[in-house]
């Protein structure tokens, strides 16, 4: 489908409707990287969150409940952090957390991740 | 985002307040704007027009009086901007968002287009220059001179309370972003020594280019006064670079050459943690308005495939936020 949109459709379609065929291209082919990821990007979130939070990583969560449980969880962590609660290994959190941002692009963004990063320099 | 455009006989009556005769209007939106509705507004016999409106609902930072203000302290700075010839206020008669006409400038806003076309080589030469003078003028403009500005306090910990609060509006759990905000708010740099008025969203997409480089600054929404190195760093952050991700200013140049143009127009450049602290806080702002914008479209505020997608490149300013902060 993103295929077709992005090749076929987007040449034929007025030139002021273009974008939102690039749009729609895009998110079909987001929608189907995730559906052939499935539900383990966000079980390897629920692991992390809960590492994070120092809770136990047992029981295993079903696949159909990944969504719900790790979107709790995420909720905690934030929480967690904006009390200052991960003050002392504010560091590691964000070294971690980075495995949930690489997971969440190499659905929405392949590729993305690995370029390396180009952080300016201001004045001595 | 394609919305609703206004009633042509109220676009036509402001115009004729402003002495154009306008017969028959053609009122076509402009696709690309994230959270205000534009308009080209073209008629026979008269030049051609935009128009600008506040959606009913939704996200804006400053009102739309409050950038029509500041736009006439910077165009009188000297900064090149798209003069306002007519605005109507909130429930007037271009609906229930209030909206301006603002003059028409030739050439184009769209980032690709600027980074890529043949027509446009000469002016990415000249462009990275042109938006350091600009720059420079827009922070010297008197924040107490434009009425109703806010912030200008202690910036950086008025930015960590924005963002926070923005977040907990939204409701959307970002451990991520939660993780650098808590960073930044720790090791935040001491207000600067001037207050500045502050552009709040100077990046390409915002500035008009033709062939000879930068034609206006556009899209004052996010204006404020705070500290010049939030708009140095903004410019910086990788989603405004479109591909060029080794061209750290806008994708079309370096930083050092920038920064000594920006000096040699008055500015003040950034020590390398000011800059880094306001880069950081530029991709929790990106990951924030994403989020903000997804929710729009979720909620029904503004359905909108574009906004929708978003949603799913918050995970682009999450991850460069925490590889900045990471420092590997």
């Amino acid at each position: 489908m993103a295929a077709k949109l992005f090749g076929d459709v987007r040449e034929w379609v007025p030139r002021d409707h273009r974008f939102q065929v690039l749009v729609l291209a895009n998110l079909c082919a987001v929608i189907a990287r995730e559906l052939r990821a499935g539900a383990e990007p966000t079980l390897a979130d629920v692991r992390l969150f809960r590492e994070l939070l120092r809770v136990p990583t047992e029981p295993a969560v079903p696949p159909q409940d990944a969504d719900e449980v790790a979107r709790a969880l995420a909720g905690e962590l934030a929480a967690a952090i904006r009390r200052g609660e991960l003050d002392d290994r504010l560091a590691e959190a964000i070294a971690r957390l980075r495995e949930h941002a690489r997971r969440q692009l190499e659905i929405a963004r392949p590729g993305y991740a690995d370029e390396p990063p180009n952080v300016p320099e201001g004045r001595p | 985002m394609t919305a609703e455009a206004p009633d042509p006989g109220a676009v036509r009556a402001l115009l004729a307040e402003v002495g154009e005769d306008a017969g028959e209007l053609e009122l076509s939106p402009v696709e690309g704007g994230a959270s205000r509705q534009t308009f080209m507004v073209a008629a026979e016999g008269v030049p051609r027009y935009v128009l600008r409106r506040e959606p009913a609902e939704g996200m804006s930072f400053a009102t739309l009086e409050l950038e029509l203000r500041a736009i006439a302290a910077a165009d009188l700075a000297g900064v090149t901007v798209a003069r306002t010839v007519a605005a109507e206020p909130a429930g007037g008669r271009l609906g229930p968002g209030a909206g301006y006409l603002m003059e028409f400038v030739e050439g184009t806003s769209v980032a690709p287009r600027v980074l890529r076309r043949d027509e446009l080589a000469i002016a990415r030469e000249r462009l990275p220059g042109q938006l350091a003078s600009a720059l420079a003028q827009i922070h010297s403009v008197d924040p107490q001179a434009v009425d109703g500005l806010a912030g200008g306090g202690d910036p950086a910990l008025e930015a960590c309370e924005l963002w926070e609060r923005a977040l907990d509006e939204i409701g959307e759990p970002l451990p991520g972003v939660e993780a650098g905000l808590r960073w930044l708010r720790l090791n935040r740099p001491p207000p600067p020594e001037r207050a500045a008025l502050v552009h709040g969203d100077f990046r390409l997409g915002n500035f008009i280019v033709d062939e000879h480089g930068l034609a206006a600054v556009i899209d004052w929404e996010l204006c404020h006064a705070g500290d010049p190195a939030e708009d140095v760093g903004w410019l910086t952050i990788r989603s405004w670079r479109f591909g060029n991700d080794e061209l750290p200013v806008a994708g079309l140049g370096e930083l050092e050459p920038f920064l000594d143009a920006y000096e040699a127009a008055g500015g003040t450049g950034p020590d390398a943690e000011r800059l880094r602290w306001w880069a950081a806080m530029g991709n929790v702002k990106w990951a924030v308005i994403c989020a903000r914008q997804a929710h729009d479209h979720l909620t029904g505020a503004r359905p909108s495939a574009e906004l929708a997608s978003l949603g799913r490149r918050i995970c682009e300013p999450e991850w460069d936020l925490l590889q900045l902060l990471s420092g590997d």
